[in-house]
C-alpha cells in the first residue's frame, strides 16, 4: 500500500514537472501573417507576399483550404505558391476562423502601381472577358467565386495570371475554380496580354 | 578534348609566378600590403541632452552593438525586436527552446546540459574578425578554439571508391602527393635554366618534395601522414595503401575540401563557451532592459527632426519618436513595412535577395565519432546534407550536438521538405558515412532560415553575379549606407560587403555611429 502510494507519489511530482517544463515554454500563434505580407497585410514585394488587407474572407478561407489541402502551392514552378503553401499546413480551422477575422480587422489602403510596359486601352479590351466574373470594376463576385482584383497589388496579379496561363496555378484536379480561370485566362494569351490587362486593371479605383 | 599543357607552357606560367613574387616584395616594401591593426575604437561625443533618444529596430548583434556603444555615451536607446529573443541569426539552440520556423514551428528536446547545444546561426569566428573580437574581449565573454579541420573525419561520395568513406587525410595527403610529383617531372633538371637560378630552382624542388612528401626519385610512394595502417608505437609503423590517383580524381570535392580551410574559415577559428548567444549575452547583459520584444514595427518616418516609429505590441499599436533610428530589420521585411526613405534606398532594399542556409542538428546518444578518432571537425559528403560537424564542445562526455545537415549554398531542396522528410534525407545521406547512425541519434531539428520567422533569410545577396560586384550594385549598396536625412540608418551585414558574418554586423553597426558622430560634430 505504501509502495503504491510513493509510485503515485512520485508519478504525480513526475506529471508537476512536465507540466511546469511546459509551461515555461515560449508561447506561440499562429498570426504569422504579417511577417511576409507586410504591416496591416498590405503585401511585400520584397518577398512577393500579396496584399491580404481588404481581401474577402469567403476568398481567403477558399484559398487558406487550398493550401492547406495540397490543392494550390503543389506545382514546381509555382514558386510563390510553394513558399506559402507550408504555412498553411499546419493550420487548424480555428486557426483559419481566427486569421481571417484578424485580416479583416485591417484597413484596406490604395496600392502604388509598380508595373511598366503595359497598355491599359488595350487591357480594357481583354479585360470585358474578366468583367462577366470579376465585375466591371473588378469590384468581384461572391456568388460567382471571383474575388475583387481592384486593389490587389499589381505585380501579384501578373504573376497569379502568368501561372494560370501556364498551368502552374489552378491544374489540380480539385481546384474547380482555378479550372475556370485556366479556361478565361487564355484570351491573354501571352505576357503581353497580362501586362496590358493588369495595367487596365490598376486604373480601377477601389 | 581536354587540352594537354605543354612542358613550356607549364615553364611559362612559373615565370608568371616568378613575377608575382617580386611584385609583391616590392608592394611589403613600400608598406602597401594590409597590416595588423587595432580594433576600432569608437570614441563617440556624448549625447546631446536634447537629442538623446535612439530607436534600434532589431536586437540583432548590430542593433546590440549599436545600443551598448550609444548608450556608453548617454543615449537612451530602446531596441524593438519583432520575436520573442534577442540575437538574430545568432541563435543557439539547446533543451526547451523555441524555433520559429512559420509551418515548422518546434520546440528542442536536446538533453539539458551545459555542452548540449547548436549553434544554428553564427557558430565560427575567425582570428581576424577583431572587432568582434574585441567586444568578446570588453564583455568577457569565454571563448575556445573552434574545430573546422579535422584531418581524421570523413571524405564520402559515390563516385569515388564506390561510395566508401575515407579518411580526409588519406585524400589530402595523396592528392597532395601527386600533384607534388607531376610538378616535380615537370621540373626535371634539363628545363629549369629559364625561369630560375640553380638556388632558386633547389628550393622550389625542396617545397615540392616537402608540399606532397615525395621520396628522393621524387616520386610519391605513400606517405606515413596519413597514419599508420598498423604499428606506429611499440611496433614498426605500417604505411596505409595508397589510393589511386586516377581514383582521386573521380570526385568533385576536392575543391572544397581544400578551400574549406582557407579564408574566413582558415585557422585559427573561435566560438563562445557555451553557445554563440553567450556573445549575445555579454551585450544584453547591458542593454537587455532597453529590449521590447514581439515589438513589430508598423511604420518608419523619417522627419526633419527626428525618426517616428509605429509598431505594435500585445496587441496594441504604439508610437516611439526618436532623434536618431538604427534598423537592421531584414531588407526583404523593410520593404512591406510603409516608409517615406528615398527611391534609391529603396531600389537597393528590393534589390537584396534573402539567403537560402539551412541547418539541421541532432542529439547523439553516445560520442561513436570519438571511438573512430574524430575530436570536432567536419565530414564531407556528396550528398544535400553535405556536412557532419562532431561538436568541439564536450569531449568524451556521453551525448553531444552533432550538425546533421548544412546546406550554405542554397537551401532550397531541404526548405521544401516536411519535417519528418527533411530527417529521413540526413539519415540516409549521414548513413553513408556511419552505417549505424540511425540508430546513434534522436531528437532532431532542422531549421531553414528563409521561413524563420521575423527574418524569413539567412545573410544578403546582394551579388546576382558570382564574379563580383556590378557598377549598379555598388551604387545602391554605397546608396544604403548613407544615412536618411542623417537620422535614420540602415544596419546589419546587410549593409556589408561581405555578409553572413558577425564581424560585418557590427561593422555596419560602428560604421553608421562613426559617421553619426562626425555629422553632430560638423
Amino acid at each position: 500500500m505504501l509502495k503504491t502510494f510513493l509510485a503515485l507519489s512520485l508519478c504525480m511530482v513526475c506529471i508537476g514537472n512536465a507540466a511546469a517544463a511546459e509551461s515555461e515554454r515560449e508561447p506561440f500563434d499562429d498570426r504569422y501573417c504579417t511577417t511576409c505580407h507586410g504591416t496591416d497585410g498590405r503585401g511585400n514585394e520584397g518577398v512577393q507576399a500579396p496584399r491580404l488587407a481588404g481581401m474577402e474572407s469567403w476568398y481567403l478561407r477558399r484559398q487558406l483550404e487550398n493550401f492547406r489541402g495540397d490543392i494550390r502551392g503543389v506545382h514546381s514552378e509555382d514558386k510563390e505558391g510553394i513558399a506559402m503553401r507550408p504555412m498553411a499546413t499546419k493550420l487548424t480551422d480555428e486557426s483559419i476562423d481566427d486569421i481571417i477575422g484578424w485580416i479583416s480587422s485591417w484597413e484596406y489602403m490604395p496600392t502604388e502601381v509598380t508595373i511598366e510596359g503595359g497598355d491599359p486601352a488595350r487591357g480594357r479590351g481583354l479585360y470585358s472577358g474578366c468583367a462577366v466574373c470579376h465585375g466591371a470594376n473588378a469590384e468581384g463576385n461572391e456568388s460567382l467565386g471571383a474575388p475583387a482584383l481592384a486593389g490587389q497589388n499589381d505585380w501579384y496579379l501578373v504573376t497569379q495570371l502568368k501561372n494560370f496561363l501556364a498551368g502552374y496555378r489552378g491544374a489540380h484536379p480539385d481546384d474547380t475554380y482555378g479550372a475556370q480561370m485556366r479556361t478565361m485566362v487564355n484570351t491573354l494569351r501571352n505576357e503581353a496580354g497580362v501586362l496590358n490587362v493588369v495595367s487596365y486593371i490598376n486604373t480601377l479605383s477601389r | 578534348m581536354s587540352k594537354q599543357v605543354t612542358r613550356r607552357e607549364f615553364l611559362n606560367l612559373l615565370s608568371a609566378a616568378g613575377g608575382t613574387a617580386a611584385a609583391l616584395k616590392a608592394g611589403s616594401a613600400l608598406g602597401l600590403l594590409p597590416h595588423t591593426a587595432q580594433a576600432a575604437s569608437m570614441d563617440l561625443l556624448a549625447a546631446n541632452p536634447e537629442s538623446r533618444k535612439v530607436a534600434i529596430l532589431g536586437a540583432g548583434i548590430s542593433g546590440l552593438t549599436v545600443a551598448y556603444e550609444l548608450s556608453k555615451v548617454g543615449y537612451e536607446c530602446t531596441i524593438l525586436e519583432s520575436s520573442h529573443r534577442p540575437g538574430g541569426r545568432i541563435f543557439t539552440v539547446r533543451h526547451g527552446d523555441l524555433i520559429d520556423e512559420i509551418g515548422n514551428r518546434q520546440y528542442c528536446e536536446f538533453d539539458d546540459e551545459p555542452h548540449m547545444y547548436f549553434n544554428a546561426g553564427a557558430a565560427r569566428i575567425p582570428s581576424t574578425h577583431r572587432n568582434l573580437l574585441a567586444y568578446c574581449k570588453e564583455l568577457n565573454i569565454d571563448l575556445e578554439i573552434f574545430i573546422n579541420e579535422n584531418k581524421t573525419s570523413y571524405v564520402q561520395d559515390p563516385a569515388l571508391l564506390g561510395g566508401k568513406p575515407i579518411r580526409n587525410i588519406d585524400y589530402t595527403t595523396h592528392t597532395r602527393g601527386f600533384m607534388a610529383e607531376l610538378l616535380a617531372k615537370s621540373l626535371s633538371a634539363g628545363e629549369m635554366d629559364q625561369p630560375f637560378t640553380d638556388s632558386e630552382a633547389e628550393t622550389l624542388m625542396s617545397l615540392i618534395r616537402s608540399f606532397g612528401s615525395l621520396n628522393e626519385d621524387n616520386l610519391y610512394k605513400g606517405s606515413l601522414r596519413a597514419g599508420y595502417a598498423a604499428g606506429g608505437f611499440l611496433e614498426h609503423g605500417v604505411q596505409k595503401d595508397i589510393i589511386a590517383f586516377r581514383d582521386l580524381l573521380k570526385t568533385q570535392m576536392g575543391g572544397r575540401l581544400l578551400d574549406a580551410n582557407e579564408g574566413d574559415t582558415g585557422p585559427i577559428l573561435f566560438q563562445a563557451v557555451g553557445g554563440m548567444d553567450k556573445i549575445i549575452e555579454g551585450f544584453t547583459n547591458h542593454v537587455g532592459h532597453q529590449i521590447r520584444y514581439r515589438s513589430m514595427v508598423n511604420a518608419v518616418e523619417v522627419k526633419d527632426d527626428g525618426v517616428d516609429i509605429s509598431y505594435e505590441q500585445d496587441g496594441a499599436r504604439h508610437l516611439l519618436q526618436a532623434d536618431f533610428c538604427f534598423n537592421c530589420i531584414p531588407s526583404h521585411l523593410m520593404t512591406g513595412i510603409p516608409n517615406n526613405f528615398p527611391t534609391q534606398y529603396m531600389n537597393a532594399l528590393k534589390y537584396i535577395r534573402r539567403g537560402t542556409a539551412y541547418k539541421a542538428a541532432f542529439q547523439a546518444k553516445e560520442r561513436f565519432w570519438e571511438k573512430e578518432d574524430i575530436y570536432g571537425g567536419i565530414s564531407w559528403m556528396n550528398n544535400p546534407s553535405n556536412q557532419i560537424w562532431y561538436p568541439t564542445a564536450g569531449m568524451h562526455k556521453q551525448k553531444g550536438i552533432l550538425l546533421g545537415a548544412y546546406d550554405y549554398g542554397d537551401g532550397e531542396l531541404h526548405t521544401a521538405m516536411t519535417h519528418e522528410q527533411r530527417i529521413e534525407a540526413h539519415l540516409t545521406d549521414g548513413e553513408n558515412i556511419h552505417p549505424n547512425y540511425r540508430n546513434q541519434v534522436e531528437k532532431p531539428i532542422t531549421i531553414a532560415w528563409h521561413r524563420m520567422n521575423h527574418m524569413l533569410g539567412c545573410s544578403a545577396r546582394w551579388q546576382r553575379d558570382r564574379s563580383g560586384w556590378s557598377h549598379e550594385e555598388e551604387e545602391l549598396y554605397r546608396a544604403l549606407q548613407q544615412p536618411v536625412n542623417g537620422r535614420h540608418y540602415m544596419i546589419g551585414d546587410q549593409v556589408s560587403m561581405h555578409s553572413a558574418w558577425q564581424e560585418s554586423a557590427v561593422m555596419s553597426a560602428q560604421w553608421a555611429m562613426a559617421d553619426l558622430n562626425r555629422r553632430l560634430q560638423a
